[in-house]
Order: structure tokens, then sequence, then C-alpha cells
């Protein structure tokens, strides 16, 4: 594990801080900065599987994965840029203002190499729809927090298969709330409250479509 | 249908003081499903409180009655203006953004920067909402001071009707602890930055703030007259935190704030949204038969009982899923096993994992109140 990743997989934002700038200026390559720290956030996502870590670490090694991001990318060019997991439309459902789950889930999507879409929150079925069929994403998350989301979420599931898109696009629903029967209600391919199994889920939905 | 021979404030009463009753007691939290299930809006509730607790009165009697309500009407929280909880603003259906069929919600942002922590340390929390609150709100101290009367006294006038109806009301006042106003008012993902950036300063400002919680709550229930203290907590949780930060930031706070509250002869309810099962074991730290512990359907109720069996009442939980997607026959069999094995030689009060949500099937939330009346814990 190089350095930079441990410094992010013990939450040393200081330190993760100062490795970005010292290897920018020694000329390492931005793409090889950017999977020292994905290789930091898979430490991350390993060590909150396994209940070493908990929600306050994900949200914290999320904020030094922008603040590394934000000094990286812009170094990026763009036949450098590494091809995405998968493109993804991300968003809260109607009827919904819920952001803190969204949120989580979109910088661990991020971070784990997923090109993602968020939309924000109290998102109109049409508005999903139109953003998969613009960008091609073949994963829609979506979340919600209370149980009118579900009926919102079902309405974009019928939306999906309306515009023809269902065999193209998995899809995947996500808050405190959500079990089994919810997911079957809806019509997702899957259901999670938890934001590190989502990305999990994500990623085997990347290696289906691919 | 079991034969009653307690009163309601009898029922609950023994379940706090860990006793068995004549049945299990019911208080279920039914705020937000009253609107849909009574054709009314939430913008109308908030202009007419005549109406908005009509359709409270209307929906206890449809559902049969239950043993007590947790607010006596749709004013939250109970507490005078130098307000106990985070003044996070509310997003209300059909004046707000979203539509008027669905629930009020927390529209959380960041209220309060870092540099109001040392305002805080430097003036404690009730000097600091002197000139904060204003600040929020755009209106004057004695403004916000009158108003926030006018409401307490609202709510007293229907805890006393409740009270003409033999139903008792379990919140004299509202608090939360330090960890869930700070959170709330600076918003997840800040305050949790502070905790592992600044955490002797948020310790600081914690040790600044909690008397002046209990102050105002003693106050407030010196107004209204009522025992009970609702006490709603969800940030300081292992879903959010590993127990070093809520040894240090939640427990101690909490714990200090409960005491006093137990030594004035008041009762907390403690209102754990998230999972705290992994928290639950610290709370045989509190006194004993004086608290209820309150969950809300993803801790394990189950094992809370193990754990809090003879020390403390737990109350919950049936899930807002279940009540939303499920059948009446789902909700019977969960009720009924909650009453077997956490009611089981007292100390249980049936309830929703908070709030029953607004899209419930009025014959689920019947079937759930129902449950207690037909059956009773297993021998």
């Amino acid at each position: 594990m190089s350095e930079l990743a441990d410094v992010i997989a013990e939450l040393n934002e200081d330190e993760a801080k100062r490795l970005v700038r010292e290897k920018i200026d020694a000329g390492v390559e931005p793409m090889s900065i950017v999977d020292e720290c994905r290789q930091g956030m898979d430490i991350v996502g390993e060590r909150y599987k396994s209940k070493e870590y908990f929600l306050s670490e994900l949200i914290v090694s999320g904020e030094i994965f922008k603040e590394a991001m934000a000094v990286v990318e812009p170094l990026l060019e763009g036949g450098k840029q590494a091809e995405p997991l998968s493109k993804m439309v991300l968003g809260t459902v109607k009827g919904d203002i819920h952001n803190i789950g969204k949120d989580i889930a979109g910088t661990l999507l991020t971070a784990a190499g997923f090109e993602v879409y968020d939309l924000g929150i109290d998102v109109a079925p049409g508005v999903f729809i139109d953003k998969l069929v613009e960008t091609g994403a073949s994963i829609l998350g979506m979340s919600g927090l209370l149980t009118p989301s579900f009926e919102s979420m079902k309405e974009v599931v019928k939306g999906v298969e309306e515009a023809g898109l269902r065999g193209k696009v998995k899809i995947i629903v996500g808050g405190g709330i959500m079990t089994e029967q919810v997911g079957e209600y809806v019509g997702a391919d899957a259901c999670t409250n938890d934001a590190s199994e989502g990305v999990e889920m994500c990623k085997k939905f990347a290696r289906e479509v691919k | 249908m079991i034969k009653e021979t307690m009163t309601r404030e009898e029922r609950i009463r023994a379940a706090v003081n860990l006793e068995v009753s004549d049945r299990v007691p019911i208080v279920p939290l039914i705020y937000q499903f009253v609107f849909r299930y009574q054709g009314i809006k939430h913008t109308e509730g908030l202009k007419d409180a005549e109406k908005a607790f009509k359709a409270l009165t209307d929906t206890f009697d449809d559902l049969g009655g239950f043993d007590a309500m947790i607010e006596p009407d749709f004013i939250w929280p109970a507490s005078s203006w130098r307000i106990c909880a985070a003044p996070t603003p509310y997003v209300v259906p059909g004046r707000d953004r979203i539509s008027d069929d669905q629930s009020l919600q927390v529209a959380e942002q960041e209220l309060m920067t870092v540099e109001d922590y040392d305002k805080i340390i430097s003036k404690g929390w009730n000097g600091f909402c002197e000139e904060f609150l204003p600040r929020l709100r755009g209106r004057s101290l004695e403004s916000l001071d009158a108003n926030m009367k006018k409401l307490a006294a609202i709510r007293k006038r229907d805890a006393e009707r409740w009270k003409e109806r033999g139903v008792p009301v379990l919140s004299g006042a509202s608090t939360m602890s330090c960890l869930m106003i700070l959170s709330l008012s600076r918003t997840l993902t800040q305050f949790t930055l502070d905790l592992y950036r600044i955490p002797d300063k948020v310790e600081a400002v914690m040790d600044a703030m909690v008397d002046d919680l209990i102050e105002n709550i003693t106050n407030d229930m010196r107004f209204t007259g009522l025992p009970w203290i609702y006490f709603p907590l969800e940030r300081g949780s292992c879903f959010y935190y590993p127990l070093k930060i809520f040894e240090r930031f939640e427990f101690p706070y909490l714990k200090k704030m409960v005491d006093a509250f137990v030594a004035k002869g008041f009762t907390p309810m403690l209102h754990f949204d998230t999972d705290w099962t992994m928290n639950l074991p610290y709370l045989k730290d509190l006194p004993k038969g004086k608290c209820i512990c309150e969950l809300d359907s993803t801790s394990d109720i189950f094992k809370a009982k193990e754990i809090l069996k003879g020390h403390m009442c737990i109350m919950g939980d049936v899930p807002a899923t279940k009540l939303a997607l499920g059948t009446p026959e789902d909700v019977t069999a969960y009720c009924e096993k909650l009453i077997d094995v956490v009611g089981k030689d007292g100390g249980f009060i049936l309830s929703t994992g908070c709030e029953c949500p607004v899209d419930a099937k009025f014959e689920n939330v019947k079937a759930m109140v129902d449950s207690v009346k037909n059956h009773l814990p297993a021998c």
C-alpha cells in the first residue's frame, strides 16, 4: 500500500493534503495519484464492511478524497482519464428532500470509479429518464427515506420500462427503511440501506452491463 | 377482547416501573398519518389549530382509542424560545417545494458556523441563542419569545383537552442532546468533520451547553405541569459513530441530563432513531425504572429486551414499511411477537417505529392498535 493510500485509510487529512501536493510538485502522473486515493478509499470500505469503521469514517474519508480530487482533477487531461467503471444516474425521488444518504453514496461511488450524474433531491420521474437517455448511463440509483418515496420509485421504474430502457439499465434503490419487500414492490434490481453495500452492488452491475 | 382493569395512565406508569399491567399499553406516533387519512392539508393544519386538533381526535376515535398521546397537537417542539433543539426549518407540504400529500420534512442546512462554537463557549447556549435566533429568524428576541409563549399556551390547553378525555400526554417538554443539536445545526457532514478536526472545541461547546438545556427544560416543565420529557435522539448512534465518539460526545451529556430530570421527578422518553443496538448496554447506567427507551425498528428491539430487561421500559417498533406496504395479518403477527417477547414480564409499550407514515393503510394501523387489546404476552 502506498503512503498516500495509507494516510487516507487512517483519515489523516493534513498528511493526505501534503502528500498529494508533494506528488504533484514532483511531477507524478495525476492519474496515478487518483489511483492511490482510490486504494485508500477501498481500504476504508473494507474496514467499514468488517465493522472496524462506521459511517463517520466514510464521511471523513469521502471529504479527504473530494479535497484531493479538487486539486488533482484539473491536472487530468481528457485522454488520460481512466474509463469509468460505469455511468450512473443518482437522485432522491420526488416528494423526498433527504440528501445525506444519497450524497454519501455519490461520494463513495465516485471514489470507486463511477461517473455519477447526481440530480439532487425531489427529482421528478421524467428527469431521471431524460438523464438516462442523455448520458447512456447503465445504472440508476434512487434514494428515499420516507415510505411515500416507494410510489415515486415505482413510477420511475415504470418510466424506464416505457422508455424501452429497462433491459439496458440496472436499478438500485437505497435508504434507511429499505427492505427486500420494498425492492420487489418498486421493481428494482437491488435494494440496500447501506451505502457501502450499495457500492458493491453497483460494481457487480458494472461488470454485468459491460 | 382483554378485560381492562387499569386506567391509561396506570398502565403506562406500570410499564415504566417495569411492572406487569392488565394488557400491554399502546402509544403510537400518528401525527403525519392523520393528515392524509383525514384529507386535510399541512398548510390548513398549520393555519387552523382547531381543525388539526379535531383531525387528531377523530383519528384517535376511529382507531378505537389508545393509551396516550406523545404530543397533544402538531406544535413541536414544546419549549420556550430558548429552544433545546436545533432550529432547523421544516419543509411544509403544499407550502414549500413538495406536494400537499407528502410528509413534513426537515431541511437540514448549515445554520451554525465553526465560529459560533466560540460564542457558545463564552456565552453558554442561552446567551448564544439571544444573538443566534434573531439572526436566523430575522425577528426580534421579543417577537420570538412572544410567539413561543403563545404556542406553548396552545399546547398546554390541548394537553388539558386530552386529559378531559382520560388520555395522558407524554410530553411536558422536548429536548435534544447536545450532539443532536449541534449535528442538525452544523449538518451531519460538517459536524462529523468537526468531531475529527477539532474534538476539544466541540467538547468545550457541549460543556457550555448542557446546564442551560437542563434549566430550560425544567422551566418548561414547570409551565406545562406534565412530568414527561420527549427526548429525540438520532445522531449519536453506532449507525453513525464508533463507540469512542459516543462515549465522549453523547453519553456523558445524555446521562447528565437524564439524571437531572429524573432527580426532579420527570420521566424522559428517549426516542432513538437509527440503529443504537451497540449503544444499548450504556443505558444500564441510567436510572432504573425511570426512563423509556423508544426504538424505531432499525435497532434490534429483541436484543434490547435481553439487555435492558429489569432496567428500562422499551417502546416500539412496528416498522413504517410494514404499515405502508404490509397487510393487517403481517402487522398483527409482528405486534403479537413484540407483545410475547418484549412484553414478557412487563416493561413494554407498543408503538410505531418512529412516526406512522403518511401513507400507512388505515387497516394496518388499526390492526396494530387492536393487537394489544386482543393479545396478552405468552406465559
